[in-house]
């Protein structure tokens, strides 16, 4: 049932690093702990909307089930590229708590915040607010209100 | 605290109604091994944990959950709206609408309402962070049999990243079990309950 995969080859010695579907695991380890390899750092990266498309930043960690192999095709649209930028912010994010020490990815989550944060404010000015907050920007509160539900929205805002 | 934001993780636009789909996906709404349960579960651990990191991946994963658990609720939403007469005596669905008509309802997909039985918050560091990893599998597994009985691509495509979401959870959890270890008794990780009895036993 599930796709024959290439068996996994050793650790390169050269580079010392593990293929990027692998992570690192100790060579003694003590027994009755679950162990779960550690994602290296610096793994390979989707570009944003790649990132959204397969559910996930890492295409090591992009593991399908055989019913529904390929990615998915959001369309672009407003929304659609603030929901992409939002997603590598979060899984980087998720990323950091466990990678605290990983300067490089913090400088890509500061560098992809402040494209959220440009993102977001020329999406809500152009299609109204996502935070209530945000209301206060707007010409009349009821942007907030009557403005679609995200259950209800469509792309590009309609309805 | 939480602060709405209004808009999905993920776009969810379903054209055509389907009773019968939505009256198995609304098991991931409020069933066994759905979003409710991961969100509070996952929310509802990060008291008890000691350890900074592992509070903050408690939360952001918890917090995702909520999101997910609104994804599933737009999708059971969208697959029952503007029903005909004849679409509301599906079989499986009647069952569900004589109660809640097209209001969305946490259950399983039996019927049987959600359940705090569901999920544990034990205020033990490995057994609540083992407890995610299972969770996560269960999860999984349900989504991979959704992906079974759904013929509809607009519902694949949600739910093949909801799947993915649950294996990048299982990956970060395993990590947190690692780094929980690594502020533990290296000889005894079992030795005390560091979210009870702090680093060393209590006398």
């Amino acid at each position: 049932m599930y796709p024959d995969k290439e068996p996994i080859k050793p650790t390169p010695p050269e580079t010392g690093l593990c293929p990027d579907g692998c992570g690192t695991l100790p060579e003694c380890a003590p027994l009755a702990v679950p162990f779960v390899p550690f994602q290296q750092t610096s793994p390979k990266r989707y570009n944003q909307t790649d990132a959204l498309n397969n559910g996930t930043l890492f295409p090591g960690l992009n593991l399908p089930f055989h019913m529904k192999k390929d990615a998915a095709n959001v369309s672009g649209g407003p929304l659609g590229e603030l929901q992409a930028l939002e997603f590598v912010l979060l899984e980087l994010g998720l990323y950091l708590d466990t990678h605290q020490a990983d300067e490089e990815a913090f400088a890509l989550f500061q560098q992809y915040a402040a494209l959220e944060k440009a993102g977001r404010e020329k999406y809500e000015s152009l299609y109204g607010p996502l935070f209530q907050s945000a209301t206060a920007g707007q010409k009349a509160f009821s942007t907030w209100i009557k403005n679609p539900w995200p259950w209800d929205l469509m792309e590009g805002g309609k309805q | 605290m939480f602060v709405y934001e209004k808009k999905l993780q993920y776009p969810v636009k379903i054209k055509t109604p389907n009773p019968k789909l939505a009256s198995v996906i609304i098991s991931q709404y409020g069933g066994p091994d759905g979003e409710l349960g991961a969100s509070l579960r996952y929310l509802s651990q990060r008291y008890a944990m000691p350890y900074p990191e592992l509070k903050a991946l408690l939360t952001d994963i918890g917090t995702e959950e909520l999101g997910h658990l609104e994804m599933v609720g737009t999708i059971v939403h969208q697959l029952t709206r503007n029903l005909t007469e004849e679409q509301i005596r599906t079989a499986g669905f009647d069952t569900y609408f004589v109660d809640h008509t097209t209001g969305v309802y946490p259950q399983f997909a039996s019927g049987y309402p959600w359940s705090a039985s569901t999920m544990q918050s034990t205020g033990d560091v490995i057994a609540d962070l083992t407890e995610d990893l299972a969770a996560e599998q269960k999860a999984r597994v349900t989504y991979d049999n959704i992906l079974r009985l759904s013929d509809d691509p607009d519902v694949s495509d949600v739910i093949r990243f909801l799947r993915e979401r649950e294996i990048v959870h299982f990956q970060r959890f395993g990590e947190a079990i690692r780094l929980a270890k690594e502020r533990m008794d290296q000889k005894n990780i079992y030795l005390t309950n560091p979210a009870f009895d702090g680093p060393k036993p209590k006398q």
